[in-house]
């Protein structure tokens, strides 16, 4: 538990709890709440042979990948929906072996969070079973169940070294409020040994108390603010997802030279997440706040 | 006369294969199914329940479908959300009735491949990933299967080259030996025709569509499928139904599923049941 009353710190601080080689959860999914302005700080200061875990993600985990962050990937799904397609960097080191494959289901990792909240050595699960998976995870085993005799497969804990999470507001202590779904988060702050949290803004506890807390703070080790730290993800209310910027990645993540390219020009920049701003744009990021003025408005951030 | 395009007719065949008070539920990544399940609650399943895909959101009304399945409009006017969790539990306790599976293979027993095309060491192909669908498969009361990549060659396969769904029966045995207490796929829906399974688990021809003969289907499949005695038209969309979808999808976001070749089929709205 984290007790300190004023875990706030800056962005570079926050990402310093992160150490090569841990294996890391990132909170959201998909297009939405990315912990983005973490992942871009991560690469930035140089980390290496991060080992992922997690349900269904997109940009967040192929960055760490086109930037030579990552060792293991064990996430349930890595891409961009129909609509922008396969995760380049991703499907490119799969297919080169450049990390290790250890894909999951959804449900998988549920259960061995939920071990490792629990405390317990495993939780059996009654799928996978007849599939592929366990060529995958040569650590899964058998167990048989002692009232009716039943045969399960037999997961560890999962237990995080740290986990990621970006959130519409939180306060000093380090209590997040969020918007449905929570994906997995609740599940990561439980089962890590800390999280580290990055917020659009930091609020009085009152004015949170308001909103509800959906992760306690007693969980959190360091909290900072970072605004649009999910872009190009979105995060309600705040923003829609800028699916120009996800679309220009994934162009760019096609090929190595052109993704080494986009992390020079995005990422590695002097000017930390204050130059990634401005390199986005004042109105790119005003449209993605304005996605409530109208179902027009918000119909037209998509088409 | 009216007209029509083929993403809308399969999406509207996919709706069909939903029934009233079912509760059901998509994967992300499957506009096609997203959008069907909206049309059936318009249309033929008023009292459904519908989950949407990655906001678990039951029974909403969203002004829209955008392309990513993971956005606040898919959650607006809904009657509950539920956490992550409430949803996969419901799933593998047994309380959905049916889900939508689709792969990058398909095998004659309807298990599917949406891991990697290839030597796992070495793919040929890193597919993205199943999601829940390893576990959920196993437990989900009915799965519609589908794929709009039949005519491709390379999805309707003997054998998957990894199994992440499982459908009737695998080389570790039927759903009944693992103790799978869902059962398994009811049919598959296709952009060459729509299948049902047989008392063994194996995929077979039941409906056509009118542009589309046997031999293109065999030609497009693995392996040798059998064909029902009588080989029905797929039952052409009604006015209403189509105009439900159009309200729902005013972005086109089904029609990414398709090859481009498949939107130059198009239909003459005729004789329909309005």
């Amino acid at each position: 538990m984290y007790l300190d009353p004023d875990k706030r710190v800056d962005l570079a601080t926050a990402a310093s709890y992160v150490h090569d080689g841990h294996m890391i959860a990132l909170g959201g999914g998909l297009s939405a709440r990315l912990p983005m302005a973490m992942v871009r700080e991560l690469i930035r200061q140089g980390r290496r042979d991060l080992h992922v875990v997690g349900s269904a993600h997109s940009m967040d985990v192929d960055l760490l990948i086109a930037a030579g962050a990552l060792a293991i990937c064990e996430e349930s799904y890595v891409g961009f929906e129909q609509d922008l397609g396969l995760a380049p960097a991703y499907r490119r080191a799969a297919e080169t072996g450049t990390i290790t494959v250890k894909e999951s289901c959804c449900v998988t990792i549920l259960t061995q969070l939920r071990a490792a909240e629990m405390g317990l050595p495993f939780l059996p699960v009654r799928g996978i079973k007849g599939t592929d998976m366990r060529r995958l995870h040569p650590e899964y085993a058998e167990t048989t169940c002692p009232f009716t005799g039943e045969v399960l497969v037999a997961v560890p804990p999962l237990k995080p070294d740290v986990a990621i999470i970006h959130a519409p507001v939180g306060d000093a202590f380090g209590n997040l409020f969020m918007e449905q779904p929570y994906v997995l988060d609740e599940h990561f702050a439980g089962a890590s040994n800390s999280v580290i949290a990055t917020v659009e803004k930091i609020v009085p506890t009152e004015e949170l108390h308001d909103r509800g807390v959906v992760i306690p703070g007693y969980f959190v080790q360091a909290i900072a603010e970072v605004p649009f730290g999910a872009h190009p993800a979105s995060c309600y209310p705040s923003y829609s997802y800028d699916r120009a910027h996800m679309s220009t990645y994934v162009q760019a993540a096609a090929k190595p030279e052109s993704a080494d390219g986009y992390v020079a020009d995005w990422v590695n920049v002097p000017g930390g997440e204050d130059e990634y701003r401005n390199k986005v744009g004042a109105e790119s990021l005003t449209r993605l706040t304005q996605w409530s003025e109208s179902i027009d408005q918000w119909k037209g951030l998509f088409s | 006369m009216s007209s029509y395009t083929f993403d809308e007719w399969y999406v509207i065949r996919l709706a069909r294969t939903i029934s009233d008070r079912e509760v059901v539920f998509h994967g992300f990544a499957s506009p096609c199914a997203q959008v069907a399940m909206h049309v059936a609650k318009r249309t033929h399943a008023p009292n459904m329940m519908l989950i949407e895909g990655a906001m678990y959101a039951i029974n909403p009304d969203p002004p829209f479908i955008p392309p990513t399945s993971n956005d606040s409009s898919l959650k607006r006017g809904a009657a509950y959300s539920m956490r992550f969790e409430e949803f996969f539990d419901a799933a593998i306790r047994g309380d959905v009735d049916r889900m939508f599976v689709s792969g990058g293979q398909i095998d004659m027993y309807g298990n599917t491949n949406v891991t990697a095309v290839g030597p796992l060491e070495r793919p040929k192909v890193k597919l993205g990933g199943g999601g829940g669908g390893c576990n959920i498969s196993a437990t989900i009361k009915q799965l519609t299967l589908w794929t709009t990549r039949h005519r491709s060659g390379r999805t309707i396969v003997a054998e998957c080259d990894f199994i992440t769904d499982i459908g009737h029966r695998t080389p570790a045995g039927t759903r009944e030996e693992l103790d799978y207490t869902g059962g398994g796929p009811q049919c598959l829906v296709s952009e060459l025709g729509v299948f049902d399974y047989d008392s063994q688990g194996r995929m077979r021809l039941q409906e056509l569509w009118p542009d589309v003969t046997v031999e293109q289907v065999r030609e497009a499949t693995g392996f040798e499928f059998a064909v029902a005695d009588e080989v029905i038209p797929v039952a052409p969309p009604t006015q209403a139904e189509l105009d439900v979808l159009r309200a729902i999808d005013p972005l086109g976001v089904r029609r990414g599923e398709f090859d481009p070749r498949e939107m130059e089929r198009e239909f003459d709205l005729v004789g329909a049941g309005v």
